[in-house]
């Protein structure tokens, strides 16, 4: 109850915070539309030279798009914006102003993770979803009951993925404040607009199994379009629990690293 | 004359000192580079593996990989971080310090594009050259196409950063003129090459990128290097590029002067 | 007398960092290898502090004190040696504990900066648990003592230095901690700010009987505010005591004033050892040793027409301002 209220209080002040510039609401939709315009665009390009990649045609990738708009909606709703407080450019780790994150007498992640929130991803959301629904009446074959509960599952583990990773790549900013880790995960995270299927084997690896951003929108899509192999779904729960528990660990001992190094 | 000599020697010192703090956080710019080669890498790896051991529009793997490695190196060297700082310095009144130097701002900018290309350089060079061993990237260098290549890469650095300098000081008049750099941007991912070769674009994109400026910024240098253009396209594509590079010079020096002269009447 | 609030045994903090040259080459170089040095920033020490005390904590830039703080609000763990506050280890970082106390940086900023400070406030109370209308009533309080009503409906990226610390010192008061650490909380504000910051600072202590330290870079502000002084030079605690007691300490000397009857008098007629701080028209200024002090004394009185003579400590400032240059011997 009481982390609840401290959630309304964040978001409330965030949401004065970002209304205090009217004008971000139009850059942000400029950006948001942009963004979903190239990668529409940039599909279009691909698959208008072939049908398909290792079995990937233009409404599953398509599908595979709106999942990824949707991810990075949620993530740029407060995920994003608390860490990115906290580890990325002037981020409080570098400017110091960490110190009173730690003198409140609050558990230092959830603070860090829900502090700032920024409204206008939800403009990514409804395009996100746009793009989901439209590939979905696009896909060959018809969406079944089974099919949904699947794609929600998986959707979870995809967010839970998504925060640890957030996470474990901001409490790494603790050993070496002078690093934008999270940049890195932005990088990476990109790579996640499309099927892992369409990258080299090595990579493939790497996505999968080092940083799984993969999963996190390639099984959603196949969930959606009924390609799930199978163990996959379980697969992905565990893995996520298993990645949030460890970020979790990375971040207390990070923690404990910042405490007896900062000055 | 002495005075302009001075200016060299300030801005040689510019560069100097530049490069030697860029350096201190190459950590940092090592990563912007990563960030910028990111989208092209997406790309190289589904067009690489779309074409698989057959061929996309006419182009094999190999082809495909080595247009992008060099795609990625032009990409890093016509950059320019400029459009950005220039924009962000006159929003927020540190545009001040530069006119306060007895060193043209024109210096400033130079400076850091400079050692900004050599600190990126000793980032982009090594990866491209992993990158063009496993994609197995396939060169076969003509000695026309590569001393067509140095002019085209040196023009196109030149309308990448004029083109964005004066965007960017549209930001005399406007607060959030680097919304338009983020179109600008999106623009050079779809038209200059890098979302596909412009080859590979349908009709009416293709159209589009040929004439408008975006491809003269970045992937025209990359097309003439790995050989997919005729000597007719080269000619018009030169005079195209050069064309555009006059428009945005002038441009630039009316944006400049009309700026400066707003800038100092009603203050930083 | 009561438990003390503040107990601190051989308390040390050893950082490591990386070590830097300037020069392209050294920049070049430090791309292959780094060298790191250890910085032993507080060394074994050892102090305890009473409820209800306000205790200044002084010496040069690097001296120690920040870090200090930082381990006793917890947001160090010490390399060696123990703290205890209000009966807490601090590095554990309590909620109980972090609840008691309050810290309050002058160079950095617990403000939002686009919204009022009222905002800042509310998110504040929520997060100490401060019942709304108690929270209500404190920042009431404290905004009539600090004279800032008209502030709390701006946005604080409006707000002067001054009028920004005010509000710090507002958002630190809020949850009422009963240990209050002030890191430099005047820096850079003007003169007459710095005044009413002291006032309201030794008003709240006063009212509230909270435990106060406080490090400052300007005098005046330990010596408006805090009977008694830490001082920490290279890490050590050189002096805790009574302020006035530092100088005694510290200045191994004095300062003799002598008013002559005739502007013209032979320096060359002085014993060694003694320092002309100022001489002109007759008015003559020397610093000697505290052992000396009597027997120069004795020797103007005797070979000097003197009119009048004041024997002084010399000022604290300059006392400082000579420990820091010089260190103790």
């Amino acid at each position: 109850m009481y982390h609840l209220r401290l959630v309304g209080q964040f978001a409330r002040a965030s949401v004065q915070n970002e209304l205090a510039y009217r004008a971000n609401f139009w850059i942000s939709l400029l950006h948001s539309s942009l963004g979903l315009i190239t990668g529409v665009l940039g599909l279009v390009v691909v698959f208008g030279q072939v049908e398909t990649i290792r079995g990937w045609d233009l409404p599953s990738t398509l599908a595979l798009l709106g999942v990824y708009q949707i991810l990075a909606a949620l993530r740029g709703l407060f995920i994003g914006p608390s860490l990115e407080a906290l580890a990325g450019m002037d981020g409080e780790i570098w400017t110091g102003n960490f110190d009173f994150t730690l003198l409140r007498p609050v558990d230092a992640q959830f603070l860090a993770s829900v502090r700032h929130w920024r409204p206008f991803a939800l403009i990514d959301l409804v395009l996100g979803l746009g793009v989901l629904v439209a590939a979905v009446y696009q896909l060959a074959t018809a969406l079944s009951p089974l099919r949904l509960v699947a794609f929600l599952l998986t959707s979870l583990a995809a967010v839970t993925i998504l925060y640890a990773l957030q996470l474990a790549f901001s409490a790494l900013t603790l050993w070496n404040p002078g690093f934008l880790f999270t940049w890195v995960l932005d990088g990476l995270f990109n790579m996640a607009r499309y099927p892992v299927g369409l990258y080299p084997g090595w990579l493939r690896i790497v996505l999968t199994w080092l940083v799984p951003v993969g999963i996190m929108t390639t099984v959603p899509a196949q969930a959606l379009t009924g390609t799930l192999p199978p163990g996959t779904l379980a697969g992905s729960l565990g893995a996520a629990l298993v990645l949030l528990l460890a970020a979790s660990a990375l971040f207390r001992f990070g923690l404990r690293r910042y405490a007896s190094a900062s000055s | 004359m002495s005075g302009a000599s001075a200016n060299l020697r300030g801005g040689w010192a510019l560069v100097k000192a530049t490069w030697a703090s860029w350096m201190e956080h190459r950590g940092f710019f090592y990563l912007v580079a990563f960030s910028w080669m990111i989208p092209l890498l997406i790309y190289m790896f589904i067009w690489s593996t779309a074409a698989g051991e057959g061929t996309v529009g006419g182009l094999t793997r190999g082809d495909l990989a080595s247009y992008y490695v060099v795609l990625i190196l032009v990409n890093q060297l016509t950059f320019s971080t400029n459009n950005w700082t220039v924009g962000d310095a006159i929003r927020y009144g540190r545009f001040n310090f530069l006119l306060l130097r007895p060193l043209s701002p024109v210096y400033d900018a130079l400076a850091s594009e400079v050692a900004v290309k050599v600190v990126f350089m000793t980032f982009a060079l090594p990866l491209a050259a992993i990158l063009a061993l496993l994609l197995r990237a396939r060169f076969d260098l003509s000695l026309a196409n590569s001393l067509a290549f140095l002019p085209a890469l040196l023009l196109a650095w030149a309308l990448r950063w004029l083109w964005g300098y004066w965007l960017a000081l549209l930001s005399f008049w406007a607060t959030r003129a680097d919304a338009l750099l983020s179109l600008q941007e999106s623009l050079i991912f779809l038209l200059a090459g890098q979302v596909a070769p412009v080859v590979l674009l349908p009709g009416p994109m293709q159209a589009a990128a040929t004439i408008l400026p975006f491809r003269y910024m970045v992937s025209f240098p990359v097309e003439i290097l790995t050989g997919q253009l005729s000597s007719s396209d080269l000619g018009i594509g030169f005079a195209l590029q050069v064309g555009w590079l006059f428009v945005a010079l002038a441009l630039f020096v009316v944006l400049w002067r009309a700026g400066l002269r707003r800038y100092s009447a009603v203050g930083g | 007398m009561s438990e003390p609030h503040i107990v601190v045994r051989d308390l040390s903090k050893t950082y490591r960092v990386p070590e830097r040259e300037a020069g392209l080459l050294a920049s070049l170089r430090g791309l292959f290898q780094r060298s790191y040095r250890d910085v032993e920033a507080v060394r074994g020490v050892t102090f305890d502090v009473a409820p209800g005390e306000m205790v200044g904590f002084i010496g040069p830039n690097g001296a120690g004190k920040t870090t200090t703080l930082k381990m006793l609000s917890g947001l160090l763990y010490p390399t060696a040696g123990e703290a205890c506050v209000l009966g807490f280890s601090p590095w554990e970082r309590r909620p109980d504990y972090l609840r008691q106390i309050s810290m309050v940086m002058g160079n950095k900023s617990q403000m939002l900066w686009d919204i009022p400070p009222l905002d800042t406030f509310r998110v504040l109370g929520e997060i100490y648990h401060v019942p709304s209308a108690q929270a209500q009533r404190t920042v009431d309080e404290l905004v009539a003592l600090l004279e800032m009503e008209d502030l709390l409906t701006k946005p604080v990226r409006n707000l002067s230095l001054g009028e920004r610390m005010k509000c710090e010192l507002v958002a630190g008061l809020l949850h009422r901690p009963q240990v209050l650490f002030l890191d430099e909380p005047t820096l850079g504000l003007d003169v007459s700010m710095q005044g009413r910051l002291r006032r309201f600072l030794a008003e709240y202590n006063r009212q509230r009987d909270v435990t106060v330290i406080l490090t400052s870079h300007y005098m005046a502000d330990v010596v408006a505010l805090c009977p008694r002084v830490i001082l920490i030079h290279h890490g050590q605690l050189l002096y805790d005591g009574e302020l006035q007691g530092l100088a005694q300490r510290l200045a191994p000397f004095k300062l003799i004033r002598v008013a002559l009857r005739r502007p013209e008098w032979d320096p060359e007629g002085l014993p060694p050892g003694v320092d002309i701080v100022e001489s002109e028209n007759g008015r003559v200024t020397l610093r000697v040793g505290r052992a000396q002090a009597p027997a120069l004394t004795a020797h103007l009185l005797n070979t000097l027409p003197v009119a009048d003579l004041a024997v002084e400590d010399p000022p604290i400032e300059a006392v400082i301002d000579q420990v820091y240059q010089e260190g103790v011997s």
